[in-house]
């Protein structure tokens, strides 16, 4: 194994799954490179990775959950309608009936879970295929936000708002500096050789299985740390009063968290078996419908939430709350690296397949271009990335997103063997 | 392999260093600037000025944008002209907004696409120094918002009102008509002020029983089409063809807000076989410009988009200047946070008879009335 | 010997796949209007053989030549060869279920009026074609709403569409029951009387004898020899002599059962066809299993054998009629998959890539999978403990990969097959069902499966395999079932079993007296 190769490998976690973001993270620091050119310095400003921050953590919040739906196979067209309907619900509860603003995102919450547990009932247990449960869906919640609110907009108080628009508070003393945010980033930091370790320990462990080399492991400890002291560096140091979002503090809990349960747990094992081969893991004893269930559950308690979080930053709820939102969580997810198929992806990935798409079309507005050729560029962008992964991978070469054409080629190996079977209907006995 | 590795890892890592290094904190420069908005003090003549326009659905933003390039190029300033995305709008403009900002907009002139959903953005433009013109639409739930200029849309709505009165008179001398009343969509403050316009000259004439509603739907929820769209307007007029006039009974007016969707209804009524009512209008785009020498809409309004672009470019120049800008109204726009200080030019009814002199100035619609 | 000119002759066929010689120097001959059968084990190459001649397998992609109707054939694809009259019906049928019969009919061949499909023409001959094969339904149903052997007639009655000269029957009568069989059969005769020659693909022996005027058989992509019956006689011991014949000697490691005490029973399992609830896939089996013994299923595809494994393993097939299952003495329900595994029952299914593994799996993830509790820590999943316990299968089980991070699509079959064996071993079961464990495995690895599959009986578990291979039966298993037609039809000890007796009571309902 070359040095590159096992550099790939290790850098970004010490497993296959995720060395295929390293060509994606990449991507990333390219498209960075080339605006903060461009733009003269204003895309690492503090001022827009904040407003950055913001502007895209509801969108990741959809993708987290739009991950794991599309790992399990299916997909999820309502999520915009669901946060609009969730938004406005909420909204009015707390403007027009006094609901005190924690309990309006308690209510947004449990709105939501309802609706999952609506759709995952439909998909799970009565089998209607998710593209057209959600697509009812959409039709339904997005009809049930104008119903509810009239197509009028519904401000929202002020303690609402922050957890869309607020920002961690100053405390302490004046170092020139958010205090608290410099404290999350010694945390990060902390957090990120803790981990490290752990995974050297954990690694010693298996019997058999080589550490990464040492190079590796304090080259990766020393690039990620001096990552997280230049962004915390930048948050903290934004124009007083602001400083590293709530919303982003929401996201980041967010994503630890479901990184964990969908690597860590048997749980998320369970999802990806599901999309892998469904029939294989209900002989395995998973429980197919519980799964389906779960997925489609959660991602509308998530769309819930980033409905909240848009209401919030927006300061009130609207009619147009939530158009198109699928189609930008969808897309994250396939530039991070998940199979069409279903089977392949991680959260990791889907949110940095969101912050490309937001790093582009941040600069693309900073360098004044139109919104109609941000549209355009964003399209063939997507497109680009996900082909030029497919023709490196055909090439033999390293693949950004080599988990997708992985499914498409192991498909691939399956119907040449079968080809002649291909045009022929399967009869409902099975053969023995 | 190992080598090229190493030496793009450096580099890296050189990047970052330099990055952290070279950077200085924001937190001094501006900070004790930010909350001092009062002061006048103006800017550079080249400052950037920031016009955000909702997306390209009518001619009169595209117009709009194309005068505010050239407008701002010729008095000397730099402009970032932007329209929001056709299908995530909020978002996009709330985006874009932002990215003015960040760019060190000195003026950001907001045609709003939401007018209740953009109070954070204007905030984080006032906090770093910038002054906020709404444009046409005014920005509602802030006190973020310096400056509104439009034309007079109260008068427009009572223009629109009397127009459709006079229309109905001129067909047919004696009351009572029967009408049929549309609104703009609901998340358009101007929306509600065209409509209350209309109604405080129509109202009266209800009240006598000299105008009667057909349907009877007199609210602004029931008349509203939302995002302003031909197609909600034009589905509304078929199913109250199909349901009220479906007897026999003649409609003689509609109230319509503006043009396209006055086009809208007027599609509708010649689909369903019937006389053309009187159709009132407004924007004067070419289509009902050229309906209205056909004899099918009645009227429309003139809002010179050259005149409040013109006017709004005056306002930034005074603004960079350090002087106040000319207001003509301080009580009427409160928009639930303050009372914005308001320029308000007048609008023009147009018919089929005062066209030619309307758009005398125009070249591209004085063509049509010819 | 008939003097009249054979209408097909396939010469020296070979056929070679990447590491496999699928055909080797295969001699057919099928004389003008007669039935040929052609016998053979499953891999023996019969339907590579009737993919050479139909174009499935272009020519130029074998070696030999094919002499059809007096001239070489060189067929480019199948629509070639169906335009020279040569029509096959696969055992899977190729039909659209949601069209009607004559949409069926006519798929691809659609009767035209000026451009327009002429559906009154259509219907007229559909019904002609209906009553040729004896099939009486209206031409408008759909081909879901009717039975499996009517669709075969309909797949029949497609053909005659076509104007066929030579009908190639791939084991037509593996789904049909009894009645539908016979219908069949008797329609093959009558064609035989038209004129029309037919080839027939078949393990029935029954059958086979009751028709066929000659038969070929193959053997390891071979052919052994053509029996011609109006002259010799059809010896049903010759025809599985020449199937099965071949030496049993090394390829069995050695192993000294110790078998104990019957610890699980099945009483009366009766399970009925998921979708046609009139069929019954498994009849009134029943069967028991001692620790540490091998237990073998032997029975033609279609018999029914996965089948009766999948309903028992947590009623993964089929709608459960009656049955009871007894584990150590008690009666134990299994109504899912999770219950059969909390149960020690485990499943390794006869398609590996279709549901025994998750192919975008690595090796350590799919070990693992069926009992993650056994991994987790409050739950966490532990990747140490997860890594030690693959990396302990992959040095017992001999699984040739550099690591277990290795993705299973990199295996070979057979290492592949040992990563199910483990993922079930992982499960720590009492009884081990091994649905055909040792399918697309080349013969060195056999060997290792078997060696495995032993090391488990020594354990002290129950094993339960169902093969095809006759000879694995008879060298692995301490005592074999026979199964025909969803009823076990026998029950036959080590000492006894040879492939003749087998393989009578593998295809007939008449039950043997076991000695």
């Amino acid at each position: 194994m070359s040095r590159m190769k096992e550099l790939q490998k290790n850098l970004f976690g010490g497993t296959t799954s995720n060395a295929r973001q390293f060509g994606m993270i990449f991507t990333l620091v390219a498209i960075i490179v080339f605006f903060q050119i461009q733009t003269g310095g204003l895309t690492l400003q503090s001022g827009n990775l904040i407003a950055l921050t913001q502007q895209y953590a509801y969108i990741s919040v959809l993708s987290i959950g739009m991950l794991m739906v599309i790992v399990a196979g299916h997909i999820d067209l309502s999520v915009g309608s669901v946060a609009a309907f969730v938004g406005i619900v909420v909204a009015k509860a707390v403007t027009e009936h006094d609901l005190p603003w924690p309990l309006g995102i308690l209510l947004g919450l449990v709105v939501g879970a309802l609706i999952g547990a609506w759709q995952g009932f439909w998909v799970a247990y009565v089998g209607i295929p998710a593209f057209i449960v959600t697509l009812a869906g959409m039709l339904l919640f997005r009809g049930g936000n104008q119903y509810i609110g009239n197509a009028d907009t519904v401000p929202v108080p002020e303690g609402f708002r922050d957890i869309g628009a607020g920002y961690l508070p100053e405390v302490g003393p004046s170092t020139g500096y958010n205090n608290l945010t410099l404290l999350l980033g010694l945390l990060a930091c902390a957090a990120v050789v803790w981990r490290e370790l752990r995974a050297r320990q954990v690694r010693t462990q298996m019997e058999g299985a080589e550490p990464a080399p040492l190079w590796i492991a304090v080259l990766r400890m020393v690039v990620m740390i001096a990552v997280i002291v230049f962004v915390t560096l930048r948050f903290a140091g934004g124009r007083v009063g602001t400083s590293f979002p709530i919303s982003g503090i929401i996201l980041a809990v967010l994503v630890l968290a479901y990184s964990f349960y969908t690597r860590n747990t048997a749980g998320g094992r369970h999802i990806y078996a599901v999309g892998g081969n469904a029939r294989a893991a209900e002989l395995s004893g998973v429980k197919l419908r519980r799964v389906n269930f779960f997925v489609m559950m959660n991602m509308s308690i998530l769309a819930a939430l980033a409905g909240m979080i848009f209401v919030a930053r927006s300061a009130a709820s609207g009619p147009q709350d939530g158009l198109s939102w699928e189609l930008d969580a969808i897309a994250a997810v396939f530039i991070g690296g998940a199979a069409v198929s279903g089977g392949l992806g991680t959260i990791g990935g889907s949110i940095v397949g969101g912050l490309v798409m937001a790093v582009l079309n941040n600069g693309l507005q900073l360098t004044g271009t139109g919104s109609d050729m941000v549209q355009i560029i964003k399209g063939l962008f997507l497109l680009g990335a996900v082909a030029l992964d497919v023709y490196n991978k055909k090439q033999g070469r390293f693949s950004i997103i080599g988990s997708l054409t992985r499914s498409n080629r192991s498909r691939h190996e399956a119907a040449a063997g079968e080809s002649v079977e291909a045009n022929v209907v399967k009869q409902p006995a099975a053969r023995s | 392999m190992r080598r090229s590795f190493l030496i793009k890892s450096v580099a890296v890592g050189a990047a970052v260093a330099l990055a952290l290094t070279g950077c200085s904190n924001d937190r001094e420069g501006t900070s004790s600037g930010d909350s001092g908005s009062g002061d006048a003090k103006g800017f550079a003549k080249d400052g950037l000025i920031g016009v955000a326009l909702p997306s390209k659905t009518s001619e009169n933003w595209v117009l709009a944008g194309d005068l505010f390039t050239n407008g701002l190029k010729e008095a000397g300033f730099k402009s970032d002209v932007q329209y929001a995305g056709a299908s995530t709008t909020v978002a996009d403009q709330q985006a874009q907004i932002t990215a003015m900002v960040t760019k060190g907009a000195k003026v950001i002139v907001i045609g709003a696409t939401d007018a209740a959903q953009l109070s954070t953005q204007v905030a984080a433009a006032h906090q770093a120094g910038a002054k906020v013109i709404a444009y046409d639409r005014l920005i509602t739930n802030t006190p973020d918002v310096d400056y509104y200029i439009a034309f007079d849309n109260f008068k427009v709505g009572q223009m629109q009102g009397q127009a459709l009165l006079d229309g109905m008179k001129a067909k047919k001398p004696t009351g009572p008509w029967t009408v049929e009343l549309f609104s703009g969509s609901p998340d358009d403050n101007n929306a509600g002020v065209f409509f209350n316009g209309a109604m405080d000259v129509l109202k009266p004439a209800i009240d006598k029983g000299d105008v009667v509603v057909g349907s009877g739907q007199k609210d602004v929820k029931q008349t509203a089409i939302q995002g302003w769209k031909a197609e909600g307007a034009q589905s509304r007029m078929d199913s109250l063809l199909n349901s009220t006039y479906n007897g026999g009974k003649t409609l003689d007016g509609v109230l319509s807000p503006n043009d396209t969707l006055a086009r809208a209804i007027i599609t509708s009524v010649k689909g369903a076989g019937k006389p053309i009512p009187v159709v009132t209008g407004q924007d004067s785009e070419v289509e009902s410009v050229k309906s209205i020498m056909a004899g099918e809409q009645y009227s429309t309004i003139n809002k010179d988009t050259r005149k409040l672009v013109a006017e709004t470019i005056t306002m930034v120049k005074s603004l960079q200047a350090g002087t106040e800008p000319q207001v003509n109204d301080t009580k009427s726009y409160n928009n639930g946070s303050k009372v914005v200080p308001a320029y308000l030019l007048p609008p023009v009814i147009v018919t089929k008879a005062t066209a030619a002199e309307a758009y005398a100035n125009d070249p591209k619609l004085s063509a049509l009335t010819k | 010997m008939s003097t009249a000119p054979p209408l097909l002759e396939m010469r020296s066929i070979t056929k070679t796949f990447p590491g496999v010689k699928a055909l080797s120097e295969v001699q057919l001959t099928v004389r003008d209007g007669e039935i040929h059968a052609i016998c053979g084990e499953n891999g023996a190459g019969k339907s590579t053989l009737m993919k050479v001649l139909s174009g499935v397998y272009p020519y130029g992609s074998y070696d030999g030549s094919i002499i059809y109707r007096g001239a070489e054939a060189k067929f480019a694809d199948i629509r070639a060869s169906e335009n020279a009259g040569i029509v096959i019906i696969h055992q899977e049928l190729a039909l659209v279920p949601g069209m009607s019969i004559t949409e069926n009919i006519f798929l691809g061949n659609e009767p035209r009026r000026f451009g327009r499909i002429d559906w009154k023409a259509a219907n007229s001959k559909a019904l002609e074609l209906m009553a040729m094969v004896g099939l009486k339904e209206d031409p408008d149903t759909l081909i879901k709403d009717i039975g499996v052997g009517k669709q075969q007639l309909v797949e029949i009655a497609k053909a005659f569409a076509k104007d066929v000269r030579l009908l190639i029957l791939d084991e037509p009568t593996a789904a049909l029951n009894e009645n539908d069989s016979q219908h069949l059969l008797d329609l093959l005769r009558g064609f035989k009387e038209r004129g029309i020659t037919s080839i027939m693909i078949s393990h029935k022996l029954n059958e086979i004898e009751a028709i066929a005027d000659s038969i070929t058989i193959l053997r390891d992509g071979r052919t052994i020899e053509t029996i011609d019956v109006k002259g010799e006689g059809a010896d049903e011991d010759r025809i599985v002599r020449g199937m099965v014949g071949r030496d049993l000697g090394s390829r069995f490691p050695d192993h000294v059962p110790d078998i104990g005490e019957v610890f699980f029973e099945v009483r009366n399992w009766t399970i009925r066809h998921p979708i046609s609830a009139e069929r019954l896939v498994c009849k009134n089996s029943s069967f028991t299993v001692r620790r540490g013994e091998i237990v073998g299923f032997a029975g033609l595809m279609g018999a029914g054998r996965t089948e009766l494994a999948m309903s028992l393993f947590g009623r993964s097939y089929g709608v459960y009629e009656s049955g009871q299952i007894f584990k150590d003495g008690k009666e134990i329900q299994l109504k899912s998959v999770t219950d059969a595994i909390a149960n020690g029952l485990a499943y390794v299914s006869e398609d590996r890539k279709a549901v025994g593994l998750n192919l975008l799996d690595d090796i350590k993830t799919s070990v693992v999978a069926a009992k993650l509790s056994k991994i987790t820590r409050h739950g966490v999943l532990d990747e140490a403990a997860e890594y030690r316990q693959a990396e302990a299968y992959r040095k017992s089980l001999r699984i040739k990969t550099p690591t277990v991070d290795e993705g299973v699509t990199k295996l070979s079959g057979g290492n592949q097959q040992k990563v199910v064996l483990a993922k079930w071993m992982f499960t720590d079961p009492d009884l081990l069902i091994l649905d055909e464990p040792t399918r697309g495995i080349d013969v060195g690895a056999k060997y290792e499966i078997y060696g495995i599959i032993q090391e488990l009986a020594s354990e002290g578990r129950g094993v339960v395999v169902i093969s095809s291979e006759l000879p694995e039966l008879i060298g692995l298993c301490d005592r074999i079932y026979t199964v025909f037609e969803g009823a076990i039809t026998g029950e036959i000890s080590r000492r006894d079993a040879n492939p003749e007796t087998l393989m009578k009571q593998m295809t007939s309902t008449k039950k043997l007296a076991t000695s």
